[in-house]
């Protein structure tokens, strides 16, 4: 394919490291997309001329994805999007005569891996709880609709299992909450962590861009090539901290109790509440929180002993018993993968000293020490 | 209480209409000022704020504005490369200026507009909010008490991804904006440490732009009269946000970009929360009420009040055009001393191929 590579939501985490990597290795052909301006700031330095999209506006796509042979979906939003999204984009793709969409679901689709040979054509788990993990699903299976019948557009669907490594949720989370103290595991941490490095996953979309309208319409799941179980995982992070594993709380197997915040939280991600919450004065919510900042509830004092907070995502991620199937993926798309479990933890925490999280310890001597390292790198 | 003063608004962006806007609908609430003019060259963003200023006229050019209205203060909140043209134009007209940060995006357009305020004396004032915040106040105390002691360090960091509601891609071109992150919130962080150590020299400066981009990530060593340390920015990274000061007696932590009090503590001893007192002026009285910032919303409002104040009664604005210009240099500064930052995640042959195009290349080529 001659023509360019339209990446839906390129101001993401994900979409920012694939244009990064892209626009490093010399290549032209990325044509980042993105809904707002102001998403242009996550790639400001890399000076890559971007174009707006509105995800539910047909004619916006189109004019978005024009002269683009591959479309990748990396759009993220609120649930209640995801399924018109997926299907807007797959419209538009169609329409603008693109020949490969690459959507990238998650393996929350299957909620927990609780068999050893999940077939990646396993369809997902629509009665989940997790809004995120059920709309994801309904996009799936639209999108499995959609390949039966279209001779026109190759539809790759990849399934990546937690995507870590500079920048991720799944490692600054973690990592804060060592820093904190606060860390914990489900039980001994023996749960399976199926992690996919951001870099490996961009080669993975590359791999499959590569192929081209050749490109066999299907599900694949996508993860790093050895995954640690949550144990070894957090212990990884905590040593390269300076934190002592033995301070990370084990959680007995019925210690879940959701809070009143969790309770609430499927009314958040409801429609009526983004309906709701635009139409209150951005003056006053900002009041109501540094009000609520100015009460005391805002960052604790240094030092201040923290308990672990147990979050329903997180106890349900740490219940996973095997490692996420990726035989198909590699038979059809090849071993893209570079980066080991060890190489993507020091990246990690390279990552982490860079955003300063680590010399944020009260002790005097530390902190004055992380001063002078600082000011000795000028 | 006398009669309203009047304003114009020169620029009616997103920084208007969520921030000062509230203000301005505050002081004209209380009868302290009323929006008599509104500028821009974009008639959508100018009939959004006439439906909150109703009594406003509405201009696309400042010069047609200063031909009928004559403001005793104009905001000048237009993209930054016209700051000096608009704030010029102003005090030419005979206005007083509040001017947002940065002032302006070369060092010859500030020396400008200070020689022009200067000359014509009109009061120039620059909108570094976070001048106002009491836990500012309370750090300045704690440094004048030499309660840290001797050899004072300091790290800043301040970075999250980048959720400013703009309305073009102008912040992120050089040639409208004239920098990245730096010269977006780096100016409030260089004034703010300028509020607390003295006049700013930069020592090194590091960032992660292309040939043709502007900065992301920056991070800038500097030497202070009376402390050194380091400053990082970053529009795409969740920095540890805040400032750390340690010196031989004790320490302190502040978050300046938000209003939480300050912590410090004496070394060896345990942590205290700041007084967190410091309180304004609410209207143009000699001897008025005064309160306490709450909120940005707050800080916008008392920054307006204490720039009408310089112009009655003479007093201090809370940043001058004399200390805008000193950022200005500094930012200058940090530009013509550009290397390339190392960012941990790429690899050697990525960070090899920003070495070799970062823009400072570039400009050592011109």
């Amino acid at each position: 394919m001659g023509g360019g590579v339209a990446v839906l939501g390129a101001g993401g985490f994900v979409g920012a490291r694939l244009l990064e990597m892209a626009v490093l290795s010399g290549r032209t052909d990325i044509v980042p997309v993105v809904r707002s301006f102001r998403s242009v700031a996550r790639s400001a330095q890399l000076a890559v001329p971007h174009r707006l999209a509105d995800t539910s506006s047909h004619e916006s796509l189109l004019r978005a994805l024009d002269g683009c042979d591959a479309v990748v979906n990396l759009t993220a939003g609120k649930p209640y999007e995801i399924l018109p999204t997926t299907e807007n984009i797959y419209r538009a793709a169609r329409a603008a005569g693109a020949r490969l969409l690459i959507h990238i679901s998650s393996a929350a689709v299957f909620g927990e891996i609780d068999r050893p040979d999940l077939p990646d054509d396993a369809p997902p788990r629509l009665e989940q709880w997790w809004p995120y993990a059920r709309e994801k699903g309904r996009a799936e299976n639209l999108l499995r609709e959609r390949m039966a019948g279209d001779g026109q557009v190759a539809i790759v669907v990849l399934r990546p299992s937690l995507v870590w490594g500079p920048s991720s949720q799944w490692v600054l989370g973690p990592a804060s909450e060592l820093v904190r103290g606060a860390a914990y595991l489900r039980g001994d941490g023996a749960g399976i962590c199926n992690l996919m490095y951001v870099d490996d996953l961009v080669r993975s979309i590359d791999a499959v861009v590569a192929h081209g309208a050749a490109a066999p319409s299907g599900f694949f799941n996508v993860a790093d090539d050895i995954v640690p179980n949550w144990r070894e995982y957090y212990t990884a992070l905590a040593e390269g901290l300076g934190i002592d594993p033995a301070t990370i709380h084990s959680v007995p197997e019925d210690g879940y109790r959701p809070g009143l915040l969790e309770r609430l939280e499927p009314l958040r991600e409801h429609r009526a509440y983004a309906w709701l919450k635009e139409r209150i004065s951005l003056e006053t919510r900002t009041h109501l929180k540094s009000r609520i900042a100015l009460r005391g509830k805002g960052e604790p004092l240094p030092g201040a002993a923290a308990r672990p907070v147990v979050t329903r995502t997180m106890w349900e991620v740490q219940a996973t018993r095997y490692p996420l199937p990726t035989t198909k993926f590699r038979a059809t798309f090849g071993t893209p993968n570079r980066v080991s479990f060890r190489s993507g933890i020091a990246a990690s925490l390279a990552w982490l000293r860079f955003i300063g999280l680590v010399d944020r310890e009260p002790d005097l001597h530390a902190a004055r020490t992380g001063v002078l390292a600082a000011a000795r790198e000028h | 209480m006398g009669r309203p003063v009047d304003l114009a608004i020169v620029g009616c962006g997103a920084v208007v209409e969520t921030k000062y806007r509230v203000a301005l609908a505050r002081l004209e609430s209380r009868g302290i000022a009323r929006v008599a003019a509104l500028v821009d060259p974009n008639p959508e963003r100018l009939a959004a704020l006439k439906r909150h200023f109703p009594s406003a006229k509405t201009f696309a050019a400042v010069g047609d504005a200063f031909a009928q209205v004559t403001p005793a203060l104009t905001v000048v909140t237009s993209p930054p490369a016209r700051h000096a043209e608009h704030t010029l134009a102003a005090i030419d007209a005979g206005s007083h200026v509040l001017c947002e940060k940065p002032m302006a995006v070369a060092v010859p357009d500030a020396e400008r507009m200070v020689a022009a305020a200067q000359a014509k004396r009109r009061v120039l004032a620059i909108g570094m909010l976070r001048r106002l915040y009491p836990g500012l106040a309370d750090a300045r105390a704690l440094l004048a008490a030499g309660a840290l002691g001797d050899d004072v360090r300091f790290i800043y960091r301040e970075g999250s991804v980048y959720n400013w509601p703009v309305t073009t891609d102008a912040p992120f071109r050089r040639v409208t904006a004239g920098g990245g992150v730096l010269m977006d919130f780096g100016s409030h962080v260089l004034d703010l440490l300028s509020a607390l150590f003295g006049a700013p020299s930069v020592a090194a400066y590091e960032d992660d732009a292309l040939a043709d981009g502007v900065e992301a990530n920056c991070r800038i060593g500097l030497a202070f009269p009376t402390a050194n340390g380091t400053a990082q920015l970053s529009w795409t990274q969740p920095l540890a946000t805040g400032l750390r000061v340690v010196g031989t007696h004790g320490e302190l932590m502040l978050r300046p970009s938000t209003l939480e009090p300050l912590r410090w503590r004496r070394r060896g001893g345990s942590w205290e929360v700041g007084r967190h007192a410091a309180t304004w002026p609410l209207d143009l009285e000699t001897q008025g009420p005064r309160g306490a910032p709450r909120s940005d919303y707050d800080c916008f409002y008392f920054q307006l009040v204490q720039t009408l104040r310089a112009v009655a009664h003479g007093e201090p604005v809370p940043a001058t055009g004399e200390q805008g210009l000193a950022i200005v240099r500094a930012i200058e500064t940090c530009y013509r001393r550009a290397t390339p930052l190392r960012l941990p995640w790429l690899t050697a042959t990525e960070q090899a191929a920003l070495d070799a195009r970062h823009w400072s290349r570039q400009w050592a080529a011109a």
